[in-house]
């Protein structure tokens, strides 16, 4: 029985990592832009959320916020993964014509920027303090049930990710999609059929924010609390090595990828008992995700499910 | 207004640390032209070995930074044969990528050898002497003093040896050097030297001023990522420019920007610099 | 009537000159064949008409607007379709997606109706289709809709550069040497097909040829360039026999 809570807790866990890989995979995967940002995103998700649902905190000794609005919770879900999207829009707006590692590192500079804000500005957001008592959705109703709440959630957020999949699936295999390959390919081509390629990067960017920003508002919502430093820039270099073990470009990959990792990170929680090192083991599971990556770098490029033969053509006459 | 002097020098000191910093980053970019994102965690290494050797072992602070700056050079080495070696063919993306895996290794194997938490070196307290009402340390001396040296020896070693200047040539365009005959792995061990030599002592120079963490070279990546792209990506001169623009302009600004935001300084130097100028201060950016 | 209307186009780069005061006329369904030794300035001319470059001096006139200032896409939308010298096909997608990203106006690439398959995007989406079954089976490429541009022959990638263009249904079509490294048989009926579509589609064509025998077969008026500038214009004839173009062609051999 403790197996299967544990198994439900990192189901949840793995299903809001696949939600920040499928917004990873439109950006990488589906356009080749390099967005180092996701933290951000999903940082904005969450935070939007819990500010929205939370009750204005009572004048207390650390109580340093003002705001809280006491909405229900799928407004907060809405307006987060909104907000993030809206985020997505204005950092890609200013960076998205820049050449990939540029691109990459302004990303990566804003999402910091970012984390830097929610740190700072405490009377929105509790600042470095945990922003605490968010809420769960349904949490009555489903006391009602004969099942534990961990069920409830796991299905919620397994449910999310399901529709998730098969939307971004259809908009990469339908005509969208085929204008970001094509920007993914050769900038120049799409402009040269009339592709509006600015707007389109900003779409993919503001889409795949957007995912990521929902998957910020179902973590609020199932841990409770948040604080500043659940938001570094690792948990997106995480989704990048997710997305790459996975195999960019497929949807089904990403999602395989972020199980993978989120195992890789959780799967000394199932070995019962004191292993040696116990101190250390988080440690030891952070550099293995970073030998596991560059093993498949090495003798999968193309990742668990990607297409090598799409690789492969697109490489055999240079470039 | 007037400016206080103390928000200069302080700036001078972090500038030094950023200058020497994105000196090493933006070598390493010139010869194998990709974003080292590790080279933060470099930094972080070399600060540790030093670490090791001054506060754990005991030994004088000068040996612990030779053993650091030597350390981390041949860390670099290793790495390089170990892991970037097996990947020269491939793209700049995939060689950020690989990084990536690299710095996750390193960050982690920092934490699981010295914890999480942050350290101190050993150096001997004393109150701050003052010169004309600005406050100094020693160990704000010895960086400014450290980078200075740097520098220079940089400035010799690429103007002057025939490796340097092969390097330079090399940065500007590899295939040209390639066809001129230039032996490019050799070209590349020299860069790994050069730049994990350059990192180690940046880490040091940031363990002095602030705090040694695992994570200290990460977080300082991003006014290092400014300094680099405003100088000109690939361009020595530009990086140690951008490094003592961005390191004066983020300690002078707290006379206008809180000073929790400081760091968006150099974020908004870096998107400007980007939209302005793509090609560097000095418009010689290898692309 | 003038469809399009170029006007002192000059550019520079660096020291170098690469256009320098290109001034000509297309009139509405003209056949206009450029043609200039290597380093004429053809290509150059090519990317500023389309807006790939922007001139140093001078306008360009599209269908009675200026359209000097418009984005490369936006040129393209408005009907001037380019391809390129070099064949820029999209090596991981396959020939009938490269096809299938020329069609213009398609509602399904909005995300939203791509991601519901609303709006009538499947519908579109078939006639696109049809379409490129029409052209492919042409450009003997139908066989191979399946196959990864980036594994195609030279020539191939040529030809589905040619196939995407003309998906794009164009007003004015800008070929960068169409038809360099294609088959003598299969040129042949390319030029009949060019003749047709001009008069079926009301196609007007600009193309920058080597193959002086296609340039006087199918051009009703050619461009001669020499050193970024306009030395002959007329009918294939004049400047055929203007001796400044052979003196031209000489002076590049040497
Ligand atoms: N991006 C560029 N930068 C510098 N010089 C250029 C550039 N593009 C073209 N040139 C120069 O401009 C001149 C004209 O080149 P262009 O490509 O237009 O010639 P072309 O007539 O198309 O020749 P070809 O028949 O070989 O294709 C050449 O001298 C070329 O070197
Ligand atoms: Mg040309």
């Amino acid at each position: 029985m403790a197996l299967l809570d544990l198994l439900l807790v990192v189901g949840i866990i793995a299903g809001v990592y696949s939600l920040l890989a499928i917004g990873m995979n439109m950006h990488w995967g589906d356009t080749g832009l390099l967005n180092f940002a996701h933290a951000a995103f999903f940082a904005v998700g969450a935070y939007t959320s819990a500010i929205l649902t939370t009750p204005t905190p009572e004048a207390g000794l650390l109580a340093e916020r003002v705001v809280g609005f006491d909405l229900p919770v799928a407004v907060g879900i809405v307006a987060g993964t909104v907000l993030a999207a809206v985020l997505g829009f204005v950092i890609a707006t200013t960076s998205v014509r820049l050449e990939g590692d540029y691109l990459a590192m302004v990303t990566l500079s804003s999402a910091e920027l970012v984390r830097l804000v929610i740190h700072n500005e405490a009377w929105l957001t509790t600042g470095a303090q945990t922003l605490k008592n968010i809420p769960r959705p349904m949490e009555s109703t489903v006391a009602t049930l004969p099942v534990s709440y961990d069920v409830f959630y796991f299905l919620l957020v397994w449910g999310l990710v399901g529709v998730c999949y098969l939307l971004f699936e259809r908009m990469s295999n339908g005509p969208f999609g085929r204008v970001l390959h094509a920007i993914r390919e050769n900038d120049d081509v799409a402009l040269a059929l009339g592709k509006d390629v600015t707007q389109f990067k900003l779409k993919s960017f503001a889409i795949g924010a957007g995912v990521a920003g929902l998957a910020g508002t179902l973590w609020a919502h199932y841990v409770y609390a948040i604080s500043p430093v659940m938001f570094l820039p690792s948990i997106t270099f995480l989704i990048w090595a997710a997305v790459i073990i996975g195999g960019a470009g497929s949807y089904a990959g990403a999602i395989v990828g972020a199980v993978v990792i989120v195992l890789l990170r959780q799967v000394t929680r199932f070995i019962p008992g004191s292993v040696p090192f116990s101190d250390q083991m988080s440690y030891l599971r952070l550099m293995l995700v970073g030998v596991v990556l560059v093993a498949v770098l090495y003798y999968r490029p193309e990742g668990l499910l990607g297409n090598a033969e799409r690789l492969q053509a697109g490489t055999s006459e240079g470039d | 207004m007037v400016l206080d002097p103390q928000f200069v020098w302080n700036g001078i000191v972090v500038g030094s640390i950023i200058s020497v910093s994105a000196l090493g980053l933006t070598l390493i970019f010139g010869i194998l032209n990709f974003i080292n994102i590790a080279y933060g965690d470099y930094m972080a290494t070399g600060a540790y070995l030093a670490f090791a050797v001054n506060a754990q072992m005991g030994l004088p602070l000068a040996v612990a930074i030779a053993a650091g700056v030597v350390g981390m050079a041949a860390g670099a080495v290793l790495i390089d044969k170990l892991v970037f070696e097996h990947f020269r063919t491939s793209s700049p993306v995939t060689l950020l990528i690989v990084s990536i895996g690299i710095a996750f290794f390193i960050r982690n194997l920092i934490r699981a050898i010295w914890g999480p938490s942050g350290n101190f070196y050993d150096v001997p307290i004393e109150a701050n002497p003052n010169l004309f009402g600005v406050r100094y340390s020693v160990e704000q001396l010895s960086i400014i003093v450290a980078s200075l040296l740097l520098l220079t020896a940089v400035y010799v070693l690429l103007r002057r040896t025939r490796i340097g200047i092969a390097m330079r040539a090399a940065s500007d365009d590899r295939t040209l050097t390639r066809i001129r005959g230039v032996d490019t792995e050799r070209l590349v061990l020299y860069v790994w030297i050069a730049g994990g030599a350059i990192a180690g002592l940046g880490g040091i120079m940031l363990g002095l001023d602030a705090q040694i963490r695992p994570n200290m070279g990460f977080t300082a990546l991003i006014p290092i990522f400014a300094a680099t792209i405003l100088g000109g990506i690939g361009d020595p001169k530009g990086a140690v420019a951008g490094g003592f623009a961005i390191g004066i302009l983020q300690e002078v600004s707290v006379v206008v920007v809180p000073s929790e935001y400081k760091f968006a300084v150099a974020l908004a130097a870096l998107i400007v610099g980007l939209l302005l100028r793509p090609d560097g201060l000095f418009g010689e950016a290898t692309r | 009537m003038t469809l399009l209307s170029v006007d002192g186009l000059r550019k520079t780069f660096g020291g170098i000159v690469a256009v320098e005061d290109v001034s000509f006329d297309v009139e509405r369904q003209d056949i206009v064949g450029v043609i200039g030794p290597n380093g004429a300035g053809k290509s150059t001319t090519f990317r500023l008409l389309t807006g790939f470059h922007t001139p140093d001096a001078g306008t360009v006139e599209f269908d009675g607007e200026d359209v000097t200032d418009l984005s490369p896409d936006a040129r393209a939308r408005k009907g001037m379709i380019r391809t390129f010298q070099i064949a820029q096909e999209l090596t991981g997608m396959s020939v009938m997606q490269n096809m299938l990203l020329a069609a213009q106006g398609h509602p399904g690439e909005r995300a939203v109706t791509s991601a519901l398959g609303i709006g009538g995007t499947s519908a579109f989406e078939a006639d696109q289709r049809d379409q490129a079954e029409e052209l492919l089976q042409l450009l003997e490429l139908w066989e191979l809709r399946d196959e990864y541009a980036g594994n195609l022959s030279g020539g191939q990638r040529k030809l589905l550069e040619l196939g995407r263009s003309l998906m794009a249904d164009p007003d004015l079509l800008l070929l960068d040497e169409p038809m360099a490294g294609i088959n003598p048989d299969l040129t042949d009926r390319l030029l009949e097909r060019i003749l047709e579509l001009r008069d079926e589609r009301d196609m007007t064509f600009l193309f920058v040829e080597h193959d002086i025998d296609a340039v006087m077969r199918v051009a009703d008026t050619v461009v001669g360039m020499h050193n970024g500038a306009v030395l002959s214009m007329g009918t294939p004839e004049e400047v055929q026999s203007d001796d400044r173009m052979l003196e031209a062609y000489l002076g590049g051999e040497v």
